[in-house]
């Protein structure tokens, strides 16, 4: 297995920002000669696709035509996105190009932008939706060895950014850390606090501390009524 | 809906969701995904590793059959080691025993649509989360269409590849493990919106579900 990807695909799962999937994206498509590349939903014809856009790593005139002037509808890249589920190159995307001039008109000004050949990897979501990673590069001298490392890296990346997003959205709904409850767990099977802290690692105040902020956000009173909460709550499985 | 643990010995009104389940199988799997090896005459996807030591985890909405999954263990024989063992370059993060193996994830197909994750694809991904970490498993194997990492890593699972993915009948296919964590749990609970935990406590315990119906 090819350790760079490995790194990468750690990398990437390490990341909690947009700013660092960009980078991290960044300096792994390097390697296969790319430059450039977004990540994105692809909207029902029609609708803006500026809010599905999750990461965007192209030229911000360009960018800022393509979503201004609704290219995603006729771009005949983002369309194949549709009918295939393998990656593919930006030149094996279907168009009638004597007689679709809208798919004309997207392909040669991505051209003028110098954005001539590219690896379109399209990503299948639940649902019938439908997502898209598009690198920006020559494709000719790939392997198919490199293309699937391309796709599986392409879709680490779509789902890390998703698992951002929804991160950024959706309230708290549960009312412990993690941490807590890895620590309340160890307190429900009779350790000490001093036994948690060999056990977890953390310093025995940090357990303790973590007992506190679990007491303090349940509203229990004692250890004892902290724990019994938390099974009651179905926040620890023990 | 609800979320049953199905394993040997099977009661009650289990054995009539197990059926249910294998014809669905077949429906999903060989007729529309087309896995023809899996093919029976009386249209039934049953193999070899439906034996006693695996766990159904299925879903119902009221009376239906929904989705399902299964888990085999790791130490016995099993799908990843057998069918699978060309997919697999590296080594198992932990002994065999730690893990195990997941298999034959489906959601009834007129589920799937309405431009959602679909609520049966959640339920099942958190139980077969709350399932792995009430049995002590420390990762969960799964070979399958690439388009599962980008599913799993949408939901905040670390999944590591166990080899370099290949075309299998023209679909980009990889073998990989899943962490199995708290985080992993909250995380799937969190993108998914699931409140509360699916999985009835008497299911986690062997043996213990007869006891009490006895």
């Amino acid at each position: 297995m090819n350790v760079d990807l490995m790194l990468t695909i750690e990398a990437l799962q390490n990341q909690e920002s947009q700013h660092g999937i960009h980078a991290v994206v960044l300096d792994a498509i390097r390697k296969y000669g790319f430059e450039r590349f977004i990540i994105s939903g692809l909207p029902d014809r029609g609708m803006d696709v500026r809010p599905f856009v999750l990461l965007s790593g192209w030229d911000d005139e360009w960018y800022r035509r393509y979503t201004n002037l609704g290219y995603v509808d006729v771009d005949p890249v983002a369309r194949n996105c549709f009918a295939t589920t393998l990656p593919f190159d930006w030149s094996a995307a279907p168009y009638d190009r004597a007689e679709d001039f809208s798919a004309r008109r997207v392909m040669d000004e991505a051209r003028d932008f110098g954005m001539d050949e590219g690896l379109c990897v399209p990503v299948h979501l639940e649902g019938g939706m439908q997502g898209v990673v598009s690198l920006v590069g020559r494709t000719d001298w790939l392997d198919e060895k490199q293309r699937l490392e391309l796709h599986m890296l392409a879709l680490y990346a779509h789902g890390r950014l998703r698992f951002l997003n929804t991160m950024d959205r959706t309230p708290v709904r549960r009312l412990i850390t993690p941490r807590e409850a890895e620590v309340l767990k160890w307190v429900a099977v009779g350790k000490t606090a001093s036994e948690i802290a060999d056990i977890t690692g953390l310093s025995f105040r940090t357990v303790n501390q973590h007992c506190e902020n679990a007491q303090r956000r349940l509203g229990t009173n004692n250890r004892l009524h902290t724990v019994v909460e938390a099974i009651r709550q179905k926040l620890i499985v023990l | 809906m609800q979320v049953h643990i199905i394993r040997a010995p099977v009661s009650g009104d289990n054995p009539r969701l197990l059926e249910e389940n294998y014809r669905l199988r077949h429906k999903i799997f060989v007729d529309l995904q087309g896995w023809n090896d899996l093919r029976r005459p009386d249209g039934r996807d049953i193999d070899d590793f439906d034996n006693a030591d695996a766990t159904h985890i299925l879903v119902t909405d009221g009376e239906e059959l929904v989705g399902g999954s299964r888990i085999t263990p790791l130490n016995r024989p099993n799908l990843l080691q057998t069918v699978f063992h060309g997919l697999v370059l590296g080594d198992l993060p932990a002994d065999p025993s730690l893990g195990a193996d997941w298999t034959r994830f489906y959601v009834r197909p007129d589920r799937r649509e309405g431009r959602r994750r679909a609520p049966e694809s959640a339920a099942l991904f958190c139980a077969m989360m709350e399932y792995a970490l009430a049995e002590g498993f420390t990762f969960i194997t799964f070979v399958s269409s690439l388009s599962m990492v980008e599913h799993g890593t949408s939901v905040g699972w670390r999944i590591t590849p166990l080899g370099a993915p290949v075309l299998v009948d023209g679909k980009a296919t990889v073998a990989a493990w899943i962490e199995v964590s708290e985080q992993a749990l909250y995380n799937v609970r969190r993108a998914t919106g699931m409140s509360h935990a699916l999985i009835p406590a008497s299911a986690l315990r062997r043996g213990q579900g007869e006891a009490l119906t006895a």
